[in-house]
Parts: structure tokens; C-alpha cells; sequence
């Protein structure tokens, strides 16, 4: 069973800091979601009932933007960048070597939920590309052949 | 201490480097000379000319000579070191072909600083604004400056700040449209990350003009860099009540507040971005009403670009007329443009208004990686188009570019060489459409997929002969029925590709062939037996076992049973797999 | 911090101009980063003051030349100054014993800007 989440003093008070400004909901919804890496339903049910607003208006926004995810994400977070310099460059390619090694499809998280994988537009290093993001670390002009040395110093981090 | 510097570098596209060669002989002929202790001799990774030859460049007099002969050297040597004056007839002048006024700080100051930013002379156009102008002559000032929007569709910035003026009312916004979705396009991140401030300075100007109070960084998430140095940046303005209440000792006041996107590129739209400021779903809504009149919470509200607003303190501390003289007659200014793709050199440029695609491209860029032709270059991202290489020599400004089909956008220019497909690259912007479009209205929602649709199957080899026909049918009730730019705008590289790489298209089309080999499902793969050494690691690897036969008789691929994985293509060191 | 007036931004902005003769800046945006400019960063910083040299180490925003990042730009007295591209650990103790310390150019790492 996975341990009920609940709002933690220190959301709280992000939350009371934004409670009284027009338009919070995003800013909190971020607050959040830096906090748990994703937005729990137990937090969104709470929210809904401290910013008297339904809980459907609140879904509605996390499910139209990207940002906002429902699930908690793996591990460690590999974003592949697909802007159009990256995409030219071969990312399509790192894309498919990522899911043979790992076993994972684009925005889902890998069995042992070590490791997420995400498809993203355009992480502004277009002078890099193709570029992957692993948990904030930038990996530029990779090559395919070194994706597998990549991943596995995180998958030795593990062990 | 050496009195003179000489650089080197062999830009040649010969095989063979000769930097090291010519280096070698200025030395010599320097020790011949017993100059050596005054002149250092470098050899440089980049002087700024490609395919121009041997290049020498001397300093501090910065005297350029290109396409060096050895011959040369000793008369180099003569006249410069010697003589104290340039090599007649071999001295070249060039002008530059950037100019920085967006980026007038960037690299040059610690973007952490607000001290450094005052030391280059910032926010002293705002004091000028606050103690001299009133806002209608602000206003006619950014008139004369001629500054178009540079978010993408060039509207007259000026013309926006009167209008919002205009309505009269007891609240009004600005907002700096920082939500920079453009896939291949980053000049907005970089000029927040490296220059936060002449950004801040630009919307505190925009606000004393139309009269707003409040205003709103709108900042992508993705970009966490660019929102630390705007919040740092913020909060020194507060500091030294350059933000909040009184500015500079004035009755001008003045809050900046950041909000941040959440991952949807339809919020670069005006209106969804209002929506999304609101808290909502960032859907567009019609226009007339424009923000302007109806825009935040139903106020009168003025949005400007990063890169806009990042012109504006330039102009007053400049002068509009001096703005004015750069660019071309419908276009002032510079424009950044992120040079991305298959080009050599890519990073930011910023370009007056008016140079031509090839000299960003060749004399900028330094040509393709590859040594290739360039085949196309898109400006615009999602919403723009491909420009092929007969439009080359096209001068770069916002009617020119929506000539021939495309748009100055935001400031994306990706160069694409032979080996890039254009039905691979109509169907990679549209798919960037279809997943970002917001669904409100029927012609980007359902035109989108359905174009997609056609798009993928002529990449498959199943195209129609009335597939171009139809795709032009479909993209024209999206240009004229959606609500919003994106939609508007998302048939444009459909469209350009078909219209210039007609051939192309056809090829897929009616012969099932990808001229570029980019299209997986139209290539098949063979063994070229000359090349083929019968090492049977093709053999091996395959995983469908798709090759057959043995190190005596050679290997050949079964067609039927190939699934196209290209892992043979990958593992043979020999190059012996044809892709066709 | 004191509030400003125009005169007081006047003042600031007269005595906020570079004053160190000699120093080394860092691109430091994300492409700097992420091709390494903070381990650059640290290697000047840490040498320099090993080396007890009169260089003043700062960050910087981004000079635009992302092909050849992590970007540094150099000036000291008696040698041109100059942006370094692709710049290790390795070039950046070459940087400050060639040129801050001998005031020599280092080879193949000069990437020059037009402006």
C-alpha cells in the first residue's frame, strides 16, 4: 500500500501564501508537484476543499498542461529532448535505444520504477543537440553508442 | 610583452589543415628576423570565415588578410611587423555582420548583478522615461523607433502601448510573454538567463506607458535557470526601488509578479496566456475583444516578447533614430535569431533586419556540418516554413519571409541539409501541432489529425495520388477557421514543403521512394557484395533472422522477412548495407 | 539597500564599471552548464588562487556561440583580449599559466568574435 500523502506544514504554508492571490491555482499545482514530483489525489481532494473550488476545475487544469503529472515518476527522470535541432539530429533514434535498454515506453516509468522516461519539447540547448536530461544533468551531443555507459552509472548508483 | 599578435587559421575545405604549416613559417620568418620576442604567432579554432582559405588576422591593429598564399607570408611579415602598416592590396575590410543590441550585454555582464547591469549603463532609460518623457511621447518615441513585435507576428509594439492607453480604466497589465515554445528556439532563455534585467527595465517602461500598475513575467517552467535570475533580478529592482512603490523618487508605481507556465505551447497565444495567468486552461478565446481592451481579469492589458522588451531601454538610451537606422523599410532593428540544425556554428545570432538568409547561414553559420548542400532553411518553428535554397539570398524581414510562405516567428532559423526528408519534416511540425493543440476549436483539432493522418501515410508508401490536393484543402479551412495562431499557422510547413518540394512528394507518392532515406518504411536494405567482407556480424545480429547464407557463399537480406530495425546498417564496420 | 534616486544611479552606474584590469568571465547559462562550465568555473577559481594571481574569476551570461561552449573570455594587461571555446579543466590551467601568467596566447582554443 502506498503511504497516504498529505500536506506537510510547509505546503501549507505555500498554499496560504498563494491562497489570497487571483489565478494561484497553476503556482500551487507547481508547489506541489516540486514537493512530491507529481500531484496526489489525496493533495488535490485537500486543495479543492482549501481553495473552495471543485475538485473537477482542479483536474482540469493538470490534465491540460504537460507539466502536471499524476503518477509518481520514477527514480530518476530521463527527459529526451525532441525540439526540432535534436529531432534533425537524431533524437528519434536515442529515443528507441533508450526504450530497447531500459524496456520502458515514452512517459511511463520502468518496472523497477527506477527510472522514468519522458519525451520533451525543446530544453533550450539547441547548440547541443541531440541532448538528453537525466534528473537535471544535460547530456549533450550524444551518440547513440553512448547511451548504454550513460544510463548505467545511474543503474550502478542503485546497486 | 609581445607589441603584436598574429592569428591564424587554415578555413579551407581542403583535406588537409595547413594552419600548423603556416604557423610554422611565421615563426621562422619572424626568428629570421629576430622578431620573435615581439610577435606571438597564434593558431586560432575559429577566425570567423569559413571556406575562405588561410586567414590572418593581426592585432591589435586588426588588419584581416584571407585566402593567404604561402608567397604571401614574407611580404605579410614585411609590411605589418616591419613597416607598421597594412599589405596593400592584400588587407581586407569586413564588416560585421552582427550587431548587439538585444544582446548588447549578454556575455559581457554577471546576469546576478544588478550593479554590473547600472555599470553598463542600465536603467538609465528609465529615468530618462520617468523624468523626461510623459507616456504619449514615450509612445511616439517607440513610434519613430519603428520596433515590431518579435514573439512573431511583427505587430508594431508602439501601436499596442496606444491602444491599451486608450481604454480607459481603474486597473491595466503588462505582461512579458516569456513562454518560449518554439521547439529549436531558445533566444528568449538565453537573453533572461544572461541579461534578466534590460528585460525587467523594457516592462517597467512598457507599464509607465500604458499606464499599468501590475505586471506579469510569464515564464516556462522547463527554463528553471531563467526563472532563478529573474526572481533574483526582481528582487534587487526591489531593493533599490527601481520596483514598487515611487520608482527612482517618482510618483511612478510599479509590481512585477512571476507566474509560470506549465508545459503548453498554445499559451505563447495571447489570450490562452491570459487564461493560463488566471489559473485556468489555457485556451484561447476569439478576438475582438483584444487584450488590449479586454485582456487580465477584463482589463486593458499590453504583451511584449522577452526579446521586445529587451530592445526598448536600448531605444531610449540610444535614441529611436539611431534604432531606426538599422534594419530595413518595414523592418527595423536587429532580430536573434537561435541558429540551430545542420549548420556548423550554431548558437545565437542577432542580425540587423534586411541581411540575407545565405550570409547567416554560410557567413555566420559557416555552412552545413556536413559539407553538404543545404537543402532548405525553416524559420518560424510550428508555425512557419521551409524556405529551399533558390530564396537563399532573400532579405531577411517580416514581409519578405511571409512571401514565401513562411514567418519571421520567434526567432527559430534551423538549417536542413540533402539528407533531411521534407514530408518527414511537414509531418514532425504538424504532429508538434496535433499534441499541442488545445482541442477548443474543430478546424485545428480534427484539420490537424487528419492531415497527420495523410501525412504519415505517404511517408508509409501508402500515399494517394490526391493526398497533396487534399492536404491543401484541409490546411486551407484551417488557416481561415481556427480560432487561434496555432492553428492558424500549423498547415504553413505542409504547405511550404509542398510547394517547393513538389518532387519530393510526388517521389513518395508514386514511386514509394524517399529520395533523402529518412522514411524507414520506404527503404530496403541489401548487401553490396563488393564491399561485403562475409564477417557474418550482419548474420548475428539480426534479430528476425531476416539474413541468410554462410562465410563461403556470402550473405544476402530476405525482403519478407526484414523489419527494418537497421541494426545490420548499424553493425556492419565495412558500410556494406545499401539503404535504398 | 538604499533606495535610488537618479543622482544616486548616476553615482552607482560611475563607480559599478569594471574596475579589475584582469579578468577571466564564464559563460554560465545552460548550454555553459551543461557543457561544463561549472567544473571551468571552479578549476579558475581554484588554480588562480593556488597560483596567488591577480585575476578576477566571473560568471557571465551568454555570449551566443553555443557550438563552442563551455565560452572564456579573457583579458589582462599586455595580451589581447580574447574568447577561449571548448574549454576543459586541463585548458583552463593552460589558460592562466600561458596567458594571464606569460601573457601567450594559447593555441587552437581562440574562437573569435566580430563584434
Amino acid at each position: 500500500m502506498e503511504e497516504k500523502k498529505v500536506f506537510t506544514s510547509e505546503i501549507k504554508n505555500l498554499v496560504d501564501k498563494w491562497k489570497d492571490k487571483e489565478g494561484n491555482l497553476i503556482m500551487i499545482l507547481h508547489e506541489i508537484q516540486n514537493h512530491h514530483g507529481y500531484v496526489p489525489r489525496e493533495l488535490a481532494l485537500e486543495l479543492s476543499s482549501m481553495l473552495e473550488v471543485p475538485l473537477a476545475r482542479i483536474y482540469e487544469v493538470i490534465t491540460f498542461y504537460n507539466f502536471f503529472k499524476l503518477s509518481p515518476p520514477g527514480k530518476h527522470r530521463i527527459s529526451v529532448c525532441m525540439g526540432t535541432a535534436c529531432y534533425l539530429k537524431g533524437a528519434p533514434e536515442i529515443i528507441k535505444e533508450i526504450k530497447n535498454i531500459l524496456h520502458v515506453e515514452e512517459g511511463r516509468t520502468t518496472q523497477d520504477g527506477n527510472f522514468h522516461l519522458d519525451v520533451v519539447r525543446c530544453l533550450g540547448c539547441c547548440g547541443l543537440a541531440p541532448v538528453v536530461m537525466i534528473d537535471g544533468k544535460v547530456y549533450g551531443k550524444v551518440k547513440k553508442q553512448e547511451i548504454m555507459d550513460i544510463i548505467s552509472t545511474y543503474v550502478k548508483e542503485e546497486e | 610583452m609581445y607589441t603584436r599578435t598574429i592569428l591564424v587559421k587554415d578555413t579551407g575545405s581542403g583535406t588537409e589543415d595547413k594552419t600548423r604549416e603556416v604557423y610554422t613559417k611565421l615563426l621562422d620568418l619572424l626568428r629570421t628576423d629576430k622578431l620573435e620576442d615581439q610577435v606571438q604567432v597564434v593558431r586560432v579554432a575559429d577566425i570567423g570565415f569559413y571556406n575562405k582559405g588561410v586567414v590572418i588576422k593581426v592585432l591589435p591593429e586588426n588588419t584581416l588578410y584571407v585566402d593567404v598564399k604561402e608567397g604571401d607570408l614574407a611580404r605579410l611579415v614585411q609590411a605589418t611587423v616591419k613597416e607598421d602598416k597594412p599589405v596593400e592590396g592584400l588587407a581586407q575590410k569586413k564588416e560585421p555582420k552582427q550587431i548587439r543590441i538585444v544582446l548588447r550585454n549578454c556575455g559581457r555582464i554577471n546576469p546576478e548583478s544588478i550593479e554590473e547591469y547600472i555599470g553598463q549603463d542600465g536603467y538609465r532609460a528609465l529615468t530618462k522615461v520617468l523624468l523626461e518623457l510623459n507616456p504619449e511621447k514615450v509612445i511616439e518615441e517607440m513610434k519613430k523607433s519603428g520596433l515590431r513585435g518579435r514573439g512573431g507576428a511583427g505587430y508594431p509594439t508602439w501601436m499596442k502601448w496606444k491602444f491599451t492607453r486608450q481604454v480607459a480604466a481603474d486597473q491595466k497589465f503588462v505582461i512579458c510573454n516569456a513562454d518560449e515554445g518554439d521547439p529549436g528556439a531558445y533566444m528568449d532563455r538565453s537573453v533572461l538567463e544572461s541579461d534578466p534585467h534590460s528585460v525587467i527595465e523594457g516592462l517597467i517602461i512598457a507599464a509607465y506607458a500604458i499606464g499599468a500598475s501590475k505586471g506579469y513575467f510569464y515564464i516556462r517552467a522547463e527554463y528553471p535557470l531563467a526563472v532563478e535570475r529573474i526572481k533574483k533580478a526582481l528582487a534587487q529592482a526591489y531593493e533599490y526601488g527601481l520596483l514598487g512603490k515611487s520608482i527612482l523618487g517618482t510618483d511612478f508605481s510599479f509590481d512585477i509578479d512571476i507566474r509560470l507556465g506549465a508545459g503548453a505551447f498554445v499559451c505563447g497565444e495571447e489570450t490562452a496566456l491570459i487564461a493560463s495567468i488566471e489559473g485556468k486552461r489555457g485556451t484561447p478565446r476569439p478576438r475582438p475583444p483584444y487584450p488590449s481592451v479586454k485582456g487580465l481579469w477584463d482589463k486593458p492589458t499590453a504583451i511584449n516578447n522577452v526579446e521586445t522588451l529587451a530592445n526598448v531601454p536600448y531605444i531610449f538610451l540610444k535614441g529611436a533614430d539611431a534604432f531606426a537606422r538599422v534594419g530595413t523599410q518595414t523592418s527595423k532593428g536587429t532580430k536573434v535569431f537561435a541558429l540551430t540544425g545542420k549548420v556548423r556554428n550554431s548558437g545565437l545570432v542577432e542580425v540587423p533586419m534586411g541581411i540575407t538568409l545565405r550570409e547567416i547561414v554560410y557567413d555566420i553559420g559557416g555552412g552545413t556540418v556536413s559539407g553538404k548542400n543545404v537543402k532548405a532553411v525553416q524559420t518560424g518553428g510550428p508555425s512557419g516554413g521551409v524556405i529551399p535554397r533558390e530564396f537563399l539570398d532573400t532579405p531577411v524581414d517580416y514581409e519578405n519571409l511571409q512571401k514565401l510562405g513562411s514567418i519571421m516567428g520567434s526567432g527559430g532559423m534551423i538549417v536542413m541539409d540533402e539528407d533531411d526528408c521534407m514530408v518527414d519534416i511537414a509531418k514532425f511540425y504538424l504532429g508538434f501541432c496535433v499534441d499541442e493543440s488545445c482541442g477548443k476549436c474543430a478546424p485545428c483539432r480534427i484539420g490537424g489529425f487528419q492531415m497527420l493522418g495523410v501525412l504519415a501515410r505517404i511517408a508509409e508508401g501508402k500515399g494517394k495520388a490526391d493526398d497533396p490536393a487534399i492536404l491543401k484543402r484541409i490546411s486551407f479551412a484551417m488557416q481561415k477557421a481556427s480560432l487561434c495562431g496555432l492553428g492558424q499557422g500549423s498547415p504553413n510547413p505542409v504547405l511550404s514543403t509542398l510547394k517547393y518540394f513538389t518532387s519530393e512528394y510526388k517521389e513518395h507518392i508514386e514511386n514509394k521512394k524517399c529520395p533523402a532515406g529518412k522514411c524507414v518504411d520506404l527503404l530496403n536494405y541489401s548487401i553490396i557484395q563488393e564491399k561485403c567482407k562475409r564477417c557474418s556480424v550482419c548474420f548475428t545480429n539480426c534479430p528476425v533472422k531476416a539474413i541468410e547464407g554462410n562465410r563461403e557463399e556470402g550473405y544476402k537480406i530476405l525482403l519478407d522477412k526484414c523489419v527494418k530495425c537497421e541494426r545490420c546498417f548499424e553493425v556492419c564496420k565495412f558500410k556494406a548495407i545499401a539503404r535504398k | 539597500m538604499e533606495k535610488l534616486t537618479p543622482e544616486k544611479l548616476e553615482r552607482l552606474s560611475r563607480t559599478s564599471k569594471h574596475k579589475a584590469k584582469n579578468w577571466i568571465r564564464v559563460g554560465m547559462s545552460t548550454c555553459g552548464i551543461a557543457a561544463g562550465a561549472g567544473e571551468v568555473y571552479a578549476a579558475f577559481v581554484e588554480e588562480a588562487r593556488k597560483r596567488n594571481l591577480q585575476v578576477e574569476v566571473q560568471k557571465c551570461g551568454c555570449l551566443g556561440m553555443c557550438y563552442a561552449e563551455p565560452l572564456v573570455e579573457v583579458n589582462v594587461e599586455g595580451a589581447p583580449q580574447v574568447v577561449y571555446g571548448k574549454v576543459t579543466k586541463e585548458i583552463a590551467v593552460k589558460i592562466l599559466e600561458k596567458h594571464v601568467v606569460s601573457k601567450m596566447l594559447v593555441n587552437d582554443y581562440i574562437f573569435t568574435m566580430e563584434t
